[in-house]
């Protein structure tokens, strides 16, 4: 499925930990992505999959080293990150509530300076997200669960990110709507852009993903192959340990 | 007394849009990083301070003067984003911290300025040197004009760069959510550095507004601040059109107490109209701005 020579790592990340003052969050983690990979991260609530997340982009004070296509990827400096083209859609998708749908998009636009670009870029978000355009006036506060995730997303691939970080994007939404997004972010990736995903529910991504790494309290327990995993409960299996 | 009541509420409602432009500078910092930033007073001083430097010492006619200050005045508003909130901020420090931090500023400026230009008050001339015009029995001085034209000038103008402008939404995206703002490339510090500017220029524009009227020495600054302050929290502090309707509630406030009970009543009016707004309505006229 993917190109027959050897792989190339877009994110590779060694000895990545993260501390809240004197509790660690995050204990050392080695992963990495291939170019065009969707990979998941697995874990019950609490595993620190969301640290993990702010520990790549540089939100939380980190020790180790992220690289991205080979590049050290500066710490502590999450706007940097976002210029490289590592673009994080955060826990709780940290839309911005009272500004309109279009404003939010823009934003996500932000190094961008080109306004036929930047009219291409909204074009295609807009056509893969159709309810989005609908409400464009709109503040963002004002839309459905659902909707406030596509703009999330939809923020997010404004800026066309080279690889693409989601935190819980199913978090508290209707099975309709989340079959709706996993499969966008399934096209996405199919057209080439590769993605962390982060899930609790694990079923929902072991579909979509090429691998996955399974965390549990603070640091990687295993590695998975989804192809392997039959059922359900082979994966509660890994769950429990 | 009629006349002498209606005479006051427009000299109240002149000062009150002064104290609503320095309560505007409390929010833009506020927005931007949860500071209340109690340095403010020193830039509404420095700017009446240094536009009578530059007209008396440099020679320089007063809008040439007026803008230098405003440009100087903003770039003290970086300094002191650089070397006082900033080293505190990437520390991690407590709000708290900062904000006392930025009061220790307002003194080490207030005392560098007296030591640099003494104690004696200065004054401005009055932008506009006619009569006051006459309406419908009203003696209205130019300066009055001057000060709710271009407050209503600024306000616009501020309106205009939060909602139309890049950087100015990056501002506001930075106020609602820092860490989701940093996600999409803005630099948040950056926007730290340009709110400190943008208030610090707003502060010493209504001080070049006001120095005409009254006069202008080294330690003006603090009562402007509080002025500001009190403004801001009447408005629903970061609220920006909330500061401005604050600063002119209190202003006109200020005003009748002085008419109807005295001077000495100035600062009671003051105060009273904080203690009801902190207990009645402590989200201010416009409510909470997050």
């Amino acid at each position: 499925m993917k190109s027959i020579a050897t792989p190339t790592r877009i994110l590779e990340i060694e000895g990545l930990s993260a501390r809240y003052g004197h509790v660690e969050a995050l204990r050392p983690v080695d992963l990495h992505v291939d170019e065009g990979e969707l990979v998941a991260v697995l874990g019950p609530n609490g595993a620190g999959k969301s640290t993990l997340m702010n520990a790549i982009m540089g939100l939380v004070p980190t020790q180790g080293q992220v690289k991205f296509r080979g590049r050290a990827v500066p710490r502590r400096a999450p706007a940097a990150a976002a210029g490289l083209g590592i673009v994080l859609v955060p826990e709780g998708r940290g839309i911005f509530a009272p500004m309109t749908v279009a404003e939010n998009l823009e934003l996500g636009a932000y190094l961008l300076n080109d306004k036929h670009e930047y009219a291409r870029r909204t074009a295609r978000v807009l056509a893969m997200f159709p309810r989005l355009k609908e409400r464009l006036a709109q503040t963002a506060g004002s839309l459905s669960g659902g909707e406030q995730q596509m703009l999330a997303v939809g923020r997010a691939l404004m800026s066309e990110p080279k690889i693409l970080l989601l935190d819980e994007p199913s978090l508290g939404l209707a099975p309709r709507i989340i079959d709706e997004i996993l499969q966008k972010l399934g096209e996405l990736n199919r057209q080439g852009l590769s993605i962390i995903l982060v899930e609790q529910k694990a079923p929902l991504v072991l579909k979509l993903a090429n691998r996955a790494y399974l965390l549990s309290v603070g640091s990687i327990a295993a590695e998975i192959d989804p192809r392997t995993i039959k059922s359900h409960d082979e994966l509660v299996q890994y769950y429990l340990g | 007394m009629f006349n002498l009541v209606a005479q006051s509420v427009l000299s109240g409602i002149g000062i009150g849009a002064v104290y609503g432009l320095i309560g505007i500078g409390f929010c833009v910092i506020y927005n931007a990083s949860g500071i209340v930033n109690f340095a403010q007073g020193a830039f509404v001083m420095l700017g009446g301070m240094l536009t009578n430097v530059g007209m008396i010492k440099l020679g320089l006619p007063l809008p040439l003067a007026a803008i230098g200050a405003i440009a100087i005045v903003a770039m003290l508003g970086v300094v002191l984003e650089r070397i006082v909130v900033r080293p505190l901020w990437n520390r991690g420090s407590t709000m708290f911290v900062m904000i006392l931090a930025t009061l220790a500023a307002q003194i080490v400026v207030e005392r560098i300025t007296q030591i640099m230009a003494g104690d004696q008050p200065r004054t401005l001339p009055v932008f506009t040197d006619l009569p006051p015009l006459r309406l419908f029995g009203f003696a209205i001085n130019f300066q009055f004009l001057w000060i709710l034209g271009c407050s209503a000038l600024v306000i616009i103008l501020l309106g205009l760069f939060f909602s139309s402008t890049k950087t100015g939404k990056a501002m506001r995206a930075c106020s609602i959510n820092r860490d989701a703002a940093a996600l999409q490339g803005i630099r948040v510090s950056r926007m730290l550095a340009l709110a400190f500017a943008l208030s610090a220029a707003l502060g010493a524009f209504a001080g070049i507004l006001i120095t005409p009227t009254q006069y202008t020495a080294f330690n003006v600054g603090v009562p402007f601040a509080i002025s500001g302050f009190i403004a801001a929290i009447v408005g629903g502090f970061g609220r920006p059109l909330g500061a401005f309707a604050g600063g002119i509630l209190l202003g006109v406030a200020q005003a009748l107490a002085i008419v109807l009970l005295g001077a000495a009543f100035k600062n009671v009016a003051a105060l009273s109209i904080l203690l009801l707004f902190l207990f009645v309505r402590p989200t201010g006229l416009l409510g909470p701005a997050k």
